[in-house]
């Protein structure tokens, strides 16, 4: 094993690395001279040319995957785990989205556990809060989460959480970050909310006309680096500065909104959803009715996280992009 | 720089000498009017002098920025417009029966549905926003949507409700305070008339935001309507929010309970929840202005109530009022009654309690319990005064 003798340096492994987040965060880590040992899990290859990182195909949801990525991080001398392995658009396989969310952070927790690796960062959402009527105006990252009444990917991503704040009680020593990203907005990124805003019409509630928080995918992908290089235990949400208004973002995006009268909309969408004509089930769309906006002050006042874009900016320079897409002036 | 904002304060100062300059018989207005308007040209003439001078002896410096001119135009128009704003609404009560100017209001409504403000308030309300640059506070206000409905609650104001106001002067005209106040009338119109007396009557003109309850935002144009024109979500983050940047806010601590109660209760005041407003007034350190809103009572009488059927709607109950299921959408429209909003002395928990007494819960009910026995009080004052329901 001659392997074993030059990487005795700290490695950092990225899980999910096929998805937007764990993809541009890699591409990111690729191009930083500071990482040398980095190793990508995934069942897909990243869709770029890989030149330091050692890719391992890897699938979370198969049977004994917690001692596979044991032998890994063994092998590798893992320091670092980037979890990024989560589906962001709902799919309709949820038996599938349950393996991979819950049981798949099961088994990558046991591995972590193992090798008592010294810092774990898991991707999350600000989805997780949920959108309800009840809900103050800024959510703070201690507001119990409550996104998973409807909807049984967002309780999977809730179980997934809890895990990670179980971990965090029985191994002290490891420092735990979450970071609860808002809606993801920005040149490249392709997720069912990306897939809301491409149309040319779009149907809202009608009466209703929630407040939303974007950010730009730079500044996320910045929050995890920030969470890379420092120590930063705890949870935080990454969100914008700035709040548009549902119609107004509609408006900027120049979109045409027809508001349909929400008990209405509910089995419509959720037939549509079923026949897979649109990306998301009826339960998100309580997030088209209420409020679900997160606090930022936390990770601006320990992380120093400060977005380089606002709310406003984010969504303009997605529909930037998305305008020059349609005259095939930039690359799909 | 000095110079300026020396030309500034003099502007102020011949600015506050145009009310007196009202005479106190209100008979000959042309009189007025012509008083106002020469004094109107001394100022500018004035205006025109000083600026001159500034001007020629800024010549040697460039680098000043330029006075904000606009805003003193406005500064001026507002002046202005509260006085005759003022002596209308004097002169309706002198000379017109209440009746009437509920008449004349509804003259003026007819007038402003037809016109283009109502269809583009509408549009806004359907269709969202039209505005490109219009920006909103972080709790949703947005002022441009407020200067388009304004008319419709200065019409409530002024002519449907005929709200008069007492004791404006306990009203802090900057830094934090909590209006604590009864809480009637089935939909949460007296926040907006608090806040409508406060903008209108008040010389500070400050915004005042009001907490309301969750249910409001499970209605569809209702939540959207009252988070556009300045309501908050009641629950503590929001109102600790609110208070640490140092905004007026308005609670109605008795929350559903009092809004939705029977009209033989009627201005009795319920219990004031657990006390989480005084608990908000000694973390903040923000004084108590207690306030009794007397006529919202009357607007929707609710006879009847049935929490039960309510429940599928995510509402806490559904009112029978002499109008409601009767007259369909119509029965929303609320009646007529004459309010009187009465602004007490404000307490200062201040020196004597300090942040550390919100655990106390012992202490918290005590001092709630008192604040709710002053209010009670004051309706109770208020009420005895008061001859009619619907003429005050």
């Amino acid at each position: 094993m001659p392997k074993k003798k030059t990487s005795r340096k700290k490695t950092i492994a990225l899980t999910g690395t096929a998805g937007f987040v764990g993809s541009s965060l890699l591409r990111e880590i690729e191009n930083d001279p500071q990482y040398e040992n980095v190793i990508a899990l995934d069942y897909r290859k990243p869709p770029f040319e890989l030149r330091k990182t050692k890719f391992y195909r890897f699938d979370l949801t198969e049977t004994l995957a917690d001692s596979k990525l044991l032998e890994i991080f063994e092998k590798e001398n893992v320091d670092t785990v980037v979890h990024t392995a989560f589906p962001v658009s709902p799919p309709h396989d949820l038996g599938w989205a349950h393996e991979i969310v819950s049981i798949g952070t099961m088994y990558l927790l046991d591995a972590c556990a193992a090798k008592k690796v010294g810092k774990l960062i898991m991707a999350s959402t600000t989805e997780v809060y949920g959108a309800h009527a009840s809900n103050p105006n800024f959510l703070s990252e201690d507001h119990p989460t409550r996104g998973g009444f409807k909807s049984r990917f967002l309780r999977d991503k809730i179980d997934a959480e809890n895990q990670f704040l179980r971990f965090t009680k029985k191994h002290p020593h490891t420092v735990v970050t979450l970071l609860r990203p808002c809606t993801i907005l920005g040149p490249h990124v392709r997720n069912y909310k990306t897939n809301f805003l491409q149309r040319p019409i779009l149907f809202t509630a009608m009466g209703y006309d929630p407040l939303f928080q974007f950010i730009h995918e730079e500044d996320v992908i910045r929050a995890f680096k920030m969470a890379i290089e420092k120590d930063y235990p705890g949870i935080f949400n990454i969100v914008g500065d700035g709040l548009l208004p549902l119609s107004k973002a509609l408006h900027l995006a120049g979109k045409i909104s027809v508001p349909v009268p929400a008990p209405v909309l509910y089995p419509v969408i959720q037939t549509l959803w079923y026949l897979n004509i649109i990306s998301a089930p009826s339960s998100r769309l309580d997030f088209l009715k209420y409020l679900s906006v997160a606090d930022g002050e936390k990770a601006k006042k320990i992380m120093g996280f400060v977005p380089r874009y606002s709310t406003k900016e984010a969504l303009l320079s997605f529909i930037g992009a998305q305008r020059l897409r349609e005259a095939h002036l930039l690359e799909a | 720089m000095t110079k300026e904002t020396g030309t500034l304060h003099y502007l102020n100062k011949g600015e506050t000498e145009t009310p007196p300059v009202t005479p106190p018989t209100p008979s000959p207005y042309d009189e007025l009017i012509g008083q106002v308007k020469n004094r109107l040209d001394q100022i500018e003439k004035e205006f025109r002098d000083k600026f001159k001078r500034l001007e020629s002896q800024e010549k040697v410096k460039k680098t000043s920025p330029p006075l904000d001119i606009s805003s003193l135009v406005q500064l001026l128009e507002e002046r202005i417009q509260k006085v005759t704003d003022e002596i209308v609404s004097k002169n309706f009560q002198k000379n017109k029966g209440q009746m009437k100017i509920v008449f004349d209001g509804l003259q003026k409504m007819r007038q402003l549905i037809n016109g283009t403000e109502f269809k583009s308030f509408l549009s806004s309300l359907w269709f969202g926003r039209k505005e490109e640059n219009g920006e909103i506070d972080p709790f949703g206000m947005d002022p441009a949507f407020i200067k388009r409905v304004k008319p419709f609650f200065d019409f409530l104001y002024y002519n449907y409700w005929r709200v008069s106001v007492e004791g404006l002067p306990h009203i802090p005209s900057e830094g934090r305070g909590l209006i604590v106040a009864n809480h009637s009338g089935t939909l949460p119109y007296d926040g907006a008339m608090i806040g409508a007396a406060i903008v209108n009557d008040h010389h500070s003109r400050r915004d005042v935001r009001f907490l309301v309850e969750d249910f409001v935002y499970h209605f569809p144009f209702l939540g959207t309507l009252m988070y556009r024109i300045g309501g908050v979500r009641a629950c503590p983050e929001n109102a600790e929010r609110l208070l640490a940047k140092n905004h007026l806010v308005t609670v109605f601590p008795e929350g559903v309970k009092g809004i939705g109660k029977h009209y033989k209760n009627r201005y009795r005041l319920q219990r004031f929840g657990r006390g989480g407003f005084v608990k908000l007034a000694l973390k903040t350190n923000a004084p108590i202005i207690p306030t009794a809103v007397i006529g919202a009572e009357e607007i929707h009488p609710i006879l009847l109530k049935s929490t039960l059927l309510a429940r599928p709607f995510g509402i806490p109950y559904i009112p029978v009022t002499p109008t409601l299921p009767l007259l369909g959408i119509f029965g929303f429209i609320p009646l007529p009654s004459k309010w009187t909003i009465i602004f007490g002395e404000p307490i200062h928990f201040g020196p004597t309690y300090g942040p550390k007494d919100a655990e106390d819960q012992l202490l918290v009910n005590r001092l709630s319990e008192t604040v709710r026995g002053k209010i009670q009080e004051m309706i109770v004052e208020a009420l005895r005064n008061r001859r009619s329901v619907w003429f005050g």
